[in-house]
């Protein structure tokens, strides 16, 4: 028998020997401390992460992480199981802080110049074995989307832009992004093997 | 028209998903989510998709980022569950009580009701054992920090009994004592409490594990007993074919059971 459980089998994923991470948040929403140190080593670097690249500017995204790991911390009880995977949760979370810091006043001068940017180059950085496995398939997946599709979901998620500032930056109709955004999801969640 | 706005409103379910939407636009798609639950499963699986996005631009965090959030984990008090514990509770206590009396009548004229592994006359017991530690569980407890604790255990505990496929079991611990299980497969959790366990030396506890398909998962750590009785503990994340065990390690809990099970009981 295996010691700690293996992660929820989606197709194509590496089966890990990590505690349930649903079950870590039960207890977290207990209070317990040592539960919450092992959510940490399975979530930081998704949301490290992704709020880098929405942010893109490693000061605020370390401000920000906290706050998205403090918010895991003090909300773990609302977690609800039956409502997806907590992983899910804690994406939901982070890109939601992300994208109030980046639509804050506070950041809105910085927004134009980031717009100009190419995205980040993160090849350089170390990931970790598991990331780098998902970074290949997602971005096999990416690829097999329609341009305006691939395009719509990348500045939404990864650059927090509004639909209709995705429409404005790629000067497309509002309605035609709407529908691109949830089609190419659609794809992305059928290649992904994504229940 | 109508139907038109609704299919319009629809399309925006990627855009939510992607965090995309203007508050306005999202108070109302979230309106309509409400009342639409193929679109909410829609916008549950492109979420688990997001999250994929997600996991693939994942980057390793300073040492300096744990340090902090650590430090301010000390001192960040936590949310209890949303709905309101208190109530959901008594109301977990009083269709507690009446399968509680249904299973000791139903034991009085011969069992026939008797659930699957389930036996009344003990049920009945462990019911009141069950009620008893609640009780007596939230009068020991005193500061607001384990009343906060207390809460959300009473608000998991009433998800569980409350649940429409709530199904009660008791067995014999070896050793001595008796464990009682109420399990919902709906809410993909159980309730797990006991009486008369052997007393451990301070170094050690009992801890409840899941056991099935998934592996071997720690699932809680029983409570010190109360006259005799650990208040309920709940442990979610069950899934079909699994098996409850319960062991003795040191009271920091053991990540895998190290020492042989003193209750085994098929769910």
């Amino acid at each position: 028998m295996a010691d700690g459980s293996v992660h929820p089998g989606r197709p194509g994923r590496p089966l890990r020997q990590v505690p349930d991470l649903a079950i870590l948040l039960n207890r977290v929403g207990r209070g317990d401390e040592e539960a919450f140190s092992a959510v940490y080593e399975q979530v930081a670097a998704t949301v490290f992460g992704l709020v880098l690249r929405v942010l893109r500017d490693p000061a605020q995204a370390e401000e920000v992480a906290q706050e998205v790991l403090l918010e895991i911390w003090r909300t773990a009880s609302r977690f609800e199981p039956g409502r997806g995977s907590p992983q899910a949760w804690v994406a939901m979370i982070a890109h939601r802080r992300a994208v109030d810091r980046v639509r804050s006043a506070e950041a809105a001068a910085r927004r134009d110049d980031r717009a100009a940017q190419p995205p980040p180059d993160y090849d350089g950085v170390a990931e970790a074995v598991e990331a780098k496995l998902e970074h290949e398939r997602v971005r096999r997946c990416l690829g097999s989307l329609t341009e305006l599709q691939r395009e719509s979901i990348v500045l939404a998620y990864y650059g927090g832009y509004s639909y209709p500032e995705v429409a404005d930056l790629l000067g497309t109709a509002l309605g035609t992004v709407k529908t691109r955004m949830r089609d190419g999801l659609i794809r992305l969640r059928d290649c992904l093997g994504v229940a | 028209m109508a139907r038109n706005r609704r299919a319009d409103l629809h399309t925006l379910a990627g855009a939510y998903a992607l965090n995309a939407l203007l508050p306005r636009d999202r108070r109302r798609f979230e309106r309509h989510l409400a009342a639409c639950p193929a679109c909410a499963d829609e916008v549950r699986s492109l979420r688990e998709t997001a999250a994929r996005l997600a996991a693939a631009t994942a980057v390793p965090p300073s040492a300096r980022l744990r340090e902090q959030v650590f430090a301010e984990v000390a001192r960040t008090r936590q949310l209890p569950p949303a709905a309101d514990p208190a109530d959901r509770s008594r109301l977990a206590r009083a269709r507690w009580a009446a399968a509680a009396r249904r299973r000791a009548a139903a034991a009085r004229a011969g069992g026939r009701a008797r659930a699957r592994g389930t036996r009344p006359l003990v049920a009945a017991t462990a019911a009141v054992f069950l009620i008893a530690a609640v009780v007596f569980g939230s009068m020991a407890l005193t500061t607001q920090h384990k009343l906060n604790l207390a809460q959300n255990r009473d608000h998991m505990l009433a998800a569980v009994l409350t649940a429409p496929d709530a199904k009660m079991m008791t067995a014999q611990v070896r050793g001595g004592g008796t464990a009682t299980i109420v399990m919902s497969h709906d809410t993909g959790a159980l309730a797990f409490s006991s009486a008369g366990l052997p007393r451990l030396p301070s170094r050690e506890a009992y801890e409840l594990w899941l056991m099935g398909p998934p592996g071997t998962r720690s699932a809680a750590m029983l409570p010190k007993p109360t006259h005799g009785m650990t208040s309920p503990v709940v442990a979610s994340g069950l899934r079909t074919g699994d098996m409850v065990e319960l062991t003795v390690e040191p009271t920091a809990g053991a990540p895998h059971p190290t020492t042989k099970p003193i209750l085994l009981m098929a769910l």
